[in-house]
Formats: C-alpha cells, sequence, structure tokens
C-alpha cells in the first residue's frame, strides 16, 4: 500500500482518480494546484509517489515545474504524469528521470496498471 | 634607313595600338596600319597632313590640341590620356593616347609618337555595368523584404534600403563586412556560416533558415533566411543574395493557434475522463455480468480520444495520410497490450493514400474495432501477429484486418460479446457505404476485407497530415 499525491485542477477528475487509487488500497493526498501540492511535500507527511496533471490551471507546464521541485525535495519520489495532450518534445525533456506517463483519458485499468509500473520502479 | 629603323617599323606594324608619328609642327610622319584600320583612313590621305586637318579636321579636338601643345613640349611623356569626341567617319569614341617625345642624335626637335588606344568598348561596358548596377540596386531598394547582396567572400557588396533601415544601420557600415559581423552578431551562428558556404561553390540555395533573436531596437524577432547564387552573364564572379523575411508575426500566430489547440485538447480530454470516471464510477455499483459492458465503453471513448489528436488537425483542411494513421492507431494499441496480451504484434502494411478528414473518426473506430476483437478473440494464448494494410483498387480502399490467431470457427468467447463487436463493425462499415467481402476459405486465422469507395482524396490537392 502506498500514499500518492494526487494533483489535478479539475475536480471532479481528482475525485474520479483518487476514487479509483484507493479501490486498490492505496491512500491518496490531493491538492489542484503546485502551490498546494508544494505545502504538502513540504511538509513531513510520508508520500510514496505524485501523481500530477501537467497542465494545472493557467500553467501549461505546470506538473512539470511541480515534479521537479517535488524531487528536489523527496529525492526518492516516484512521478505518474498525465496530460490530455500529445507529450510534446519540449514536455518530454522535463520530465524527472525514471517518470512515466498516462494520457487521458484513462480507464481504472490503465491508471492501476501505470501506478503499478511506477510503484514497482 | 638604318637597320634599327627597320626593326623598329616592323614592331610598329605589328602592335595592335593604333601608333602615328609627328613631327615638331604636328604634321603626320607617319602611322601604322592599327591606325588606319581604326579610323578608316589611308597613308595618302594621312601622311604629309596636319593632325587637326586630318579627314575633314575631325581631329581637331579641344584636348588634342591641349595635349600636344600646353602638356607635351613640357614634358618627355603622357600616359592615359583620355579623348572622347564623336567623328564623323567612325561615330563616338573614346580614345586613350600615350605620348612620348623621341629625340634622336642632333635633331632637338625630334618627333611625337601617338599612341592611340580605342577604348570606347571598354568605357561603353562599363557604363552599362554601372547602369546593370543602379537597377539592380533600384529593383533592390523596391523590395519589401530587407536583402543584401554579398561577394564570394561572404562580405556585403550591397544593402537594400529596406535592410538599412530595418536593422538601423548606413550604407557605410555594411559594406564589406561580413554579415555575421554585423549588430550583435545574431547572425553569427555556425550552422548558417555552413550553409551560407555551400551556396556559391555548390550552387545550393538555403532555403527557410529560421533565426530567432533579440535584435537591437527590434526586439525579439523571428527571421526566415533565404540566399541564392546570382550570375551576371558573361561575369565569372558569382554574388549571393540574401533575404531576410520577417516572420515574427506569423510565427507568433502559429504558436497562438497551437496553445489554442492545446487548450481545446486539454479541455476535451479533461471531458473524456469525466465520462470514463464517471462509468468507472457507476461499474462499482454495477452487476457483474454488466461490467464488461462498461469496459467496452470506455475503451471506445479512450480510442476516439486517442485519435483525436490526429482528427482535430483535420480542422486545419487538411487530409488524413492513412498510413501514417494506421500506424498510429497500431502504436496506441500496441502500447496499450499487457500482460497476457502483451505477446500480440501488431503490424501495419499500407499504401501512401490519403482519405477525407470527415471520414477519418468512423474509419479509425472500424480498425480500432476490428483489431479490438483480435486481441480478445484470436490469441487464446496471448502472442500471434495482426496486420492492419491499406490498399487502393480501383477508386476504393481495401482495408484488411488479418490475424493469424485460431480464426472465428473456433473462438471461445462468449456469442454476445463477439456479436456487439460485429455489430459496431457494420456500423462504421455502413457510415463509410463500404461493404464486408467474404473470408476467404481455408484461411489460418481471422482476414476482415473491407472495400471502401468514396474515401481517397487525390493526393497533391491538400496537405497530408503527419501522423
Amino acid at each position: 500500500m502506498a500514499i500518492i499525491l494526487v494533483v489535478e485542477d479539475d475536480a471532479l477528475i481528482r475525485m474520479v482518480a483518487e476514487m479509483m487509487i484507493q479501490d486498490w488500497g492505496h491512500e491518496t493526498l490531493s491538492a489542484s494546484d503546485e502551490d498546494e501540492a508544494l505545502a504538502i511535500l513540504r511538509s513531513s507527511q510520508r508520500i510514496d509517489a505524485l501523481f500530477t496533471d501537467i497542465y494545472l490551471k493557467a500553467s501549461v507546464l505546470g506538473g512539470c515545474n511541480l515534479a521537479s521541485q517535488a524531487i528536489a525535495l523527496r529525492p526518492q519520489l516516484r512521478v505518474l504524469y498525465t496530460t490530455g495532450n500529445s507529450p510534446t518534445e519540449k514536455m518530454t525533456a522535463l520530465f524527472v528521470a525514471g517518470a512515466h506517463c498516462l494520457g487521458k483519458p484513462y480507464t481504472q485499468q490503465q491508471l492501476q496498471d501505470s501506478v503499478a509500473e511506477m510503484l514497482a520502479t | 634607313m638604318a637597320d634599327s629603323e627597320i626593326a623598329a617599323g616592323d614592331i610598329v606594324e605589328t602592335v595592335p595600338s593604333a601608333l602615328i608619328i609627328l613631327d615638331q609642327n604636328l604634321i603626320i610622319k607617319s602611322a601604322n596600319r592599327a591606325f588606319y584600320q581604326t579610323f578608316r583612313t589611308s597613308p595618302q590621305e594621312t601622311e604629309g597632313s596636319l593632325i587637326y586637318n586630318l579627314g575633314n579636321r575631325q581631329w581637331d579636338i579641344p584636348a588634342l590640341r591641349n595635349l600636344l601643345e600646353s602638356v607635351i613640349p613640357h614634358r618627355a611623356s603622357v600616359e592615359g590620356f583620355e579623348v572622347e569626341h564623336d567623328f564623323p567617319t567612325i561615330g563616338r569614341r573614346t580614345m586613350l593616347v600615350n605620348a612620348r617625345k623621341i629625340l634622336r642624335g642632333g635633331d632637338h626637335d625630334g618627333y611625337i609618337l601617338l599612341a592611340i588606344e580605342d577604348v570606347s568598348e571598354e568605357r561603353a561596358a562599363r557604363a552599362e555595368s554601372r547602369r546593370n548596377w543602379q537597377l539592380t540596386q533600384s529593383i533592390v531598394d523596391t523590395i519589401r523584404d530587407p536583402l543584401v547582396v554579398l561577394e564570394g567572400d561572404m562580405t556585403i557588396v550591397t544593402a537594400s534600403k529596406a535592410f538599412l533601415k530595418m536593422f538601423g544601420i548606413t550604407e557605410a557600415e555594411t559594406r564589406g563586412r561580413r554579415v555575421a559581423e554585423l549588430g550583435q552578431h545574431q547572425w553569427d551562428v555556425p550552422a548558417l556560416r555552413h550553409l551560407m558556404e555551400k551556396v556559391l561553390p555548390e550552387n545550393k540555395p538555403i532555403e527557410s533558415f529560421e533565426i530567432e533573436d533579440n535584435f537591437p531596437g527590434l526586439g525579439l524577432r523571428v527571421f526566415n533566411l533565404n540566399a541564392r547564387k546570382i550570375s551576371q552573364p558573361g561575369n565569372h564572379a558569382h554574388r549571393m543574395l540574401l533575404v531576410f523575411e520577417d516572420i515574427t508575426d506569423r510565427k507568433q500566430r502559429e504558436r497562438d493557434a497551437l496553445v489554442l489547440t492545446n487548450e481545446i485538447s486539454h479541455r476535451i480530454k479533461n471531458n473524456l475522463q469525466i465520462v470514463v470516471g464517471l462509468i468507472a464510477y457507476e461499474a462499482k455499483f454495477t452487476e457483474a455480468s454488466c461490467v464488461q459492458g462498461y469496459k467496452a465503453m470506455q475503451a471506445r471513448i479512450g480510442a476516439i480520444a486517442q485519435l483525436y489528436d490526429l482528427i482535430s488537425q483535420s480542422s486545419l483542411g487538411r487530409t488524413v495520410a492513412v498510413d501514417a494513421y494506421l500506424r498510429e492507431i497500431a502504436k496506441v494499441m500496441s502500447a496499450s497490450l499487457i500482460g497476457d496480451a502483451s505477446g500480440i504484434k501488431i503490424e501495419v502494411n499500407a499504401e501512401a493514400l490519403e482519405i477525407d478528414p470527415d471520414h477519418a473518426v468512423p474509419f479509425g473506430l472500424l480498425v480500432n474495432e476490428l483489431a479490438t476483437n483480435a486481441i480478445k478473440h484470436a490469441f487464446p494464448h496471448g502472442d500471434g501477429h495482426i496486420t492492419l494494410s491499406a490498399e487502393q483498387i480501383g477508386d476504393e480502399i481495401e482495408l484488411v484486418v488479418a490475424d493469424d490467431g485460431i480464426g472465428i470457427q473456433e473462438k471461445v468467447v462468449t456469442r454476445i460479446a463477439q456479436k456487439r463487436g460485429s455489430d459496431y463493425v457494420a456500423i462504421f462499415v455502413r457510415q463509410l457505404g463500404g461493404t464486408i467481402l467474404p473470408a476467404p476459405p481455408d484461411e489460418r486465422g481471422t482476414i476482415v476485407r473491407i472495400r471502401l469507395p468514396l474515401l481517397l482524396v487525390s493526393s497533391g490537392g491538400a496537405t497530408p497530415l503527419a501522423a
């Protein structure tokens, strides 16, 4: 069982994603933007993985910036990105090492597989 | 005559310049053949005549009088004295006159040797060249895009007014300098230098080399550089024309469109994510027997979303390249093959055909449905091959989705699930106005052949989408 921080600006998508992840026995923490997520990351809360949307509110590559800062704070953190856009070279160049990316819309099965893959690495 | 005079006479006769010898009174003592030919006269008309009286006084030229009466008496020789005159017999001529006083022993007055070179053609060519240059310059100045003309050594010969204005420099500041030295060395880019060095020796033009930089007084600009060799007939020296097209605004529009596309894509995908999520939520409280149907629904929404990025570009009025489209579908489906299905390989064998973007969605969903059926039912052992093919037959496209699995007779799947999948195939084929061809007997695996008319777009009409 892992503790996963879910960062997604759309409340409904975030809720469904958390529900899907909790179904497999994991715990979730949630944030709607970079600042909220960083506040949690800076706390002493145990976090095993970060699952973040790349496009966060006004910031087109907000999730990429967030993950880089998150890794600086917690080098052991695993990262799974999600995006509705086709990943561009500019985008993937910003990915933290060893990170995975899941395209939207993802099914429960796809999210489960990606989370399992992320946690296994 | 002494031997030396004979020898001198031979030399005088053979030199190409027109020569005449005058005595101290400017009486012509003799002239050579070149003189007679050039000025269309004869020894009889010439010898013994005062030079000014020659040929109806056509040699009575103020400039020549000045040379002979004012300059020669005080100097031993004069070189490169230019005389321009309208001769009644031979027309307007420019002559270069070299004069030398010849003094012989005991003869204090001596003679004057005049060597007259007709430089009219050379002067006319120079004037013509100057006129051409002025014409070129005026053309250069009327072109709105800034441009420069470079010598073979990459130094600037001329810069257009638009160039000087745009970069806020004077003509004097550009002439003789290299492009790389201008401004704040924005053009000093190794890749550009490399391309420019090939323009003249290899006659290889530069097409649309893009440079984005901060230019003093201009701010951030994007320029498209085009260069080609320019040659003048009869002139071996080649020059290079380098044109700077300011594409800043166009680039900005493209970027704005991309931002908008990304924004729309983000919203659509988020909405589809909500739908898929809600279906997942519903499935939690649904009887197990119905869950498969919910999952299939999620998969189809996923298929539409995955094709969306390709299809969304159809709003630009372009066609969709079938081969690239099938490869993209294969790539997406292959990426989803995990667990038991991870031994299945999806291959594409398609001709370069283009289809109308309006048909891309049902076409993509049809391929998705057939390939999904194969993945689900053809390989109980989890490995095998699926081939997606498309070829043009007449004015139709034949789509073939083939697998080397267990074949349709031996399927162990439930009839209902299979039937639904086939229903969708029938719906999409009907939507596309196509027909399903009967499967050939005794084939290993399952082969579905579908003829689709009216899908093809003739190539060359629209720009195909790169998938």
